[in-house]
């Protein structure tokens, strides 16, 4: 595989990847800034270790043991699953019906709770080390399903998914270093409408192949279905800002 | 162990539902997709793709208007 090619494989895997180390990288900052490095670094390396074996297992497991038809069709139903999920909630933000995902509001509350449990100098920080084990865990289950899902064609499909987050999260990460504050600029509602769209697209592509569906110009369609996705989404949110009351913002988790 | 792995479930729960109407919702539209392609002609099966796109597609903006009147309900 080419650079040129496996830079746009790993494209999508970078993008859905790039969100959850933006939000993992918050919690890393803030347990580093307020309890000192060594801790969270730990726990950091200890949790990408966790989900390193997640993806070589699962992922070598799904590619070569199950049959093409049939992963294809539990993949399929897999992204779409998860890629309705992020598009619904998207939406709903764009809306105003759930309120944005704020870094800067969930920075400043984790620095506080952090701050409040204390420090010994003594003892190693297992605070620190579990708090930030907890996060990137957590946030990275999501990119190791990530990687799994987009590499599940094949062993082409799986190097460039994990070339794809693995380049997400070392730029996420250089970046939130070098400023030392979390990435609030990034447009996360954004990218998740768009990862939303196009986990969904690959997941009713990937299903149609599975059940011996065929697609017009093969992976060629997948724009043409990505473009369907996001024009209904994004009249849906219209729609949705019609139905609200003019300057109505509801703060409701399950509407 | 019991605990790990309610853990365990819930993070995989939580990944893939947020609104178990539509997770139901796309499992019922890709089941009906399912059958339509195993019982139908040659030319239905290969098209079915589209016809679980038109679902989903139907599925979400209903979904999402459901939650907007849900929540005009709580505002006004």
């Amino acid at each position: 595989m080419d650079l040129v090619t496996l830079a746009i494989a790993a494209t999508p895997a970078f993008i859905a990847s790039a969100v959850e180390f933006v939000e993992a990288t918050t919690i890393v900052l803030a347990v580093g800034i307020t309890r000192g490095w060594r801790a969270p670094l730990v726990g950091t390396a200890l949790a990408a270790l966790t989900l390193a074996v997640i993806v070589v297992t699962l992922g070598v497991a799904l590619v070569t043991v199950v049959p093409e038809k049939l992963l294809l069709g539990v993949v399929g139903t897999l992204l779409l699953l998860f890629g309705l999920r992020w598009l619904r909630k998207a939406v709903l933000r764009f809306a105003g019906i759930v309120a944005l995902h704020d870094e800067e509001e969930i920075y400043r509350r984790e620095v506080a709770q952090l701050r409040s449990q204390g420090l010994k100098k003594t003892e190693w920080d297992w605070i620190g080390t579990i708090v930030a084990y907890k996060a990137v865990l957590l946030e990275g289950t999501e990119v190791a399903f990530i990687v799994i899902a987009f590499g599940a064609k094949g062993v082409a499909a799986m190097n460039a998914a994990i070339v794809g987050a693995i380049v997400a999260g070392i730029i996420v990460t250089a970046i939130a270093a070098a400023l030392r504050h979390p990435l609030t600029a990034v447009p996360e509602n954004w990218m998740k409408f768009g990862v939303g769209a196009m986990l969904s697209s690959f997941g009713v592509f990937w299903f149609g192949e599975g059940i011996g569906a065929e697609w017009p110009g093969d992976a060629a369609s997948i724009p043409i279905i990505l473009g369907v996705f996001l024009a209904a989404s994004w009249l849906a949110a219209r729609m949705l800002r019609g139905l609200l009351p003019e300057g109505a913002r509801v703060e409701a988790r399950n509407v | 162990m019991f605990s790990a792995l309610r853990g365990i479930w819930d993070n995989t729960y939580g990944l893939l539902v947020d609104d178990g109407q539509l997770a139901v919702g796309a499992i019922v539209a890709l089941a009906i997709t399912w059958l339509v392609a195993s019982s139908g002609t040659d030319a239905v099966r290969q098209n079915a793709g589209w016809l679980l796109l038109a679902l989903v597609v139907v599925l979400v903006v209903a979904n999402l208007y459901r939650a907007g009147r849900n929540a005009r309900r709580r505002v006004s």
